[in-house]
């Protein structure tokens, strides 16, 4: 069977595998440098998936907690919860088990948990009183796109790294300030010499590993946005729909010089547009994709769903 | 889930399901047997409408298909959207069987045109133990499951149940009770 589809966005599909093949990379480079260093590999690595996994689990509470969003039932708010509802029959997930409104007027949204059955999704009043019933509509799928497509998982998982080099770092650094690995290991001038200077070659090294695997894993978070906007646009049959909606939320955020949601920028949970958005800080930098590439996308999938001749195979 | 749409987050809109279909004419014998069970002789079919130019002439196109059969089988018809982002096609026939047909033809013209992938659900109407009750067909995953409403219309999940019994001994492949989606809105 033949069928009409939505566009191909292969050029993205490679981005993305160069990108975890980088990081993919990244995290043999790292161990043999620190296992070469003869530091505890087996400790940092435990520990290292410890604290992930704590993250993990609980990232629906965690950030519920934070950003002060509180749970509404289908009673409070019946036509959320249809609209969502009608949406996961679509895409063939159960429910999210929370919706949740975050009392801001500030217009954004988000979705966390570890699986689509812990999923929490949740919009500000804003959002509610600022977009249209479609648009609400559009983001709303591309919130249960980033649960259908197990973001939280993926990103947690990847930035083990992170967590890893992070707390190194920092030990190494107290290390370096109270001089070499406690009472083992040798002693005497010249030994103690060269501990201080393995610890800084470990420590140089890790300080990269640190920014270059937060770059890889920031990059491979845009192309999760994009993917979260095409499963969205694809979920509603409508990419202009999203677009309209991303222009509206950036330019209210542009204006609204609020703090509420800037606390709360968490890995965990993926929000519509960064809450930390604006000029400030670099597209390299930045968790999400500009707005203007994103409905750039949108528009050349609208294309795509009215063009002549883009059949794919079913 | 496959490994390519985990790593690169490129879930795909499922295909329907459309073995299990006909199973639903079981339902004549299972409201024959009992006397809680009855037809509204109303069904309908819930589907998510795309933004294209190809999906207006597959809208067109049923439209078109939907006067023609409907006199020939006498079926009144309504199409309306809902406020949640979906498009019901809804009718209503003394004769179940027709009912089935209509809604059947509906499915096909959409998976002949390509757009399978936006089915939702059938759903058909009845009056169980006197209360508003359907048999949706859940087009994704291609089995039953029933819907159970009291005069308030909130869910009546122990007749849900129940219900779910008696379509199971017509041999009627229920699914699983965490996507039993209420599908606010049925416009019948």
């Amino acid at each position: 069977m033949r069928q009409r589809g939505y566009g191909k966005d292969t050029g993205l599909t490679i981005r993305m595998f160069f990108t975890s093949f980088l990081l993919l990379l990244l995290y043999c480079f790292f161990g043999l440098f620190l296992f070469s260093m003869g530091m505890p590999l087996e400790i940092l690595l435990i520990l290292g998936i410890v604290m992930v996994a704590f993250q993990f689990f609980a990232s629906d509470k965690l950030v519920l907690a934070s950003t002060r969003a509180r749970v509404v039932s289908a009673e409070e708010e019946p036509k959320l919860h249809a609209v969502v509802e009608r949406l996961s029959a679509l895409a063939d997930m159960p429910k999210p088990k929370k919706i949740a409104i975050m009392d801001t007027h500030v217009p954004n949204a988000f979705a966390t948990g570890r699986s689509p059955k812990n999923s929490v999704i949740a919009v500000t009043r804003g959002l509610l009183s600022r977009l249209t019933e479609k648009e609400l509509e559009a983001v709303l799928a591309h919130e249960l796109s980033h649960i259908k497509n197990k973001d939280v998982m993926v990103l947690t998982w990847a930035s083990l790294i992170v967590v890893i080099s992070g707390f190194l770092m920092q030990m190494l650094f107290w290390m370096s300030i109270f001089g070499g690995f406690g009472g083992g290991g040798r002693s005497g001038r010249g030994g103690g010499g060269q501990a201080m200077l393995v610890i800084f070659a470990v420590y140089i090294g890790t300080i990269l590993v640190y920014f270059i695997s937060q770059l890889l894993i920031l990059t491979i978070s845009r192309y999760r946005e994009y993917a979260a906007d095409r499963g969205g646009a694809i979920l509603t049959g409508s990419p202009l729909t999203l677009a309209s909606a991303l222009t509206k939320i950036s330019g209210d955020l542009a204006r609204i010089p609020e703090k509420d949601l800037r606390t709360v920028e968490h890995a965990n949970a993926f929000f519509i547009i960064p809450a930390l958005s604006g000029k400030s800080i670099g597209n390299l930098l930045s968790s999400h994709p500009p707005v203007e590439k994103r409905i750039e996308k949108l528009r050349s999938m609208q294309a795509d769903l009215e063009g002549p001749s883009k059949y794919t195979d079913g | 889930m496959g490994l390519y749409a985990f790593l690169f987050g490129r879930n795909k809109l499922k295909k329907p399901k459309r073995e299990q279909f006909f199973s639903i004419i079981g339902a004549a014998s299972a409201v024959e047997e009992r006397e809680n069970l009855s037809f509204s002789h109303y069904a309908g079919v819930v589907f998510s409408p795309v933004e294209s130019l190809f999906f207006e002439e597959l809208d067109k196109e049923l439209r078109d298909l939907l006067k023609i059969s409907s006199l020939s089988t006498n079926t009144k018809y309504k199409i309306l959207d809902d406020s949640f982002g979906a498009r019901w096609v809804s009718f209503e026939d003394k004769d179940f069987e027709d009912l089935v047909e209509f809604a059947h033809i509906i499915n096909e013209t959409f998976i002949d045109h390509g757009y399978g992938d936006r089915l939702i659900a059938s759903v058909f109407g009845f009056i169980f133990q006197g209360k508003k009750a359907y048999w949706i067909y859940y087009s994704k995953r291609g089995k039953f499951y029933p819907l159970v409403f009291d005069n308030k219309e909130k869910r009546d999940h122990q007749l849900e149940f129940r219900l779910a019994n008696i379509m199971t001994s017509e041999n009627i492949e229920v699914e699983k009770s965490d996507r039993w989606y209420p599908l606010t809105g049925i416009p019948f």
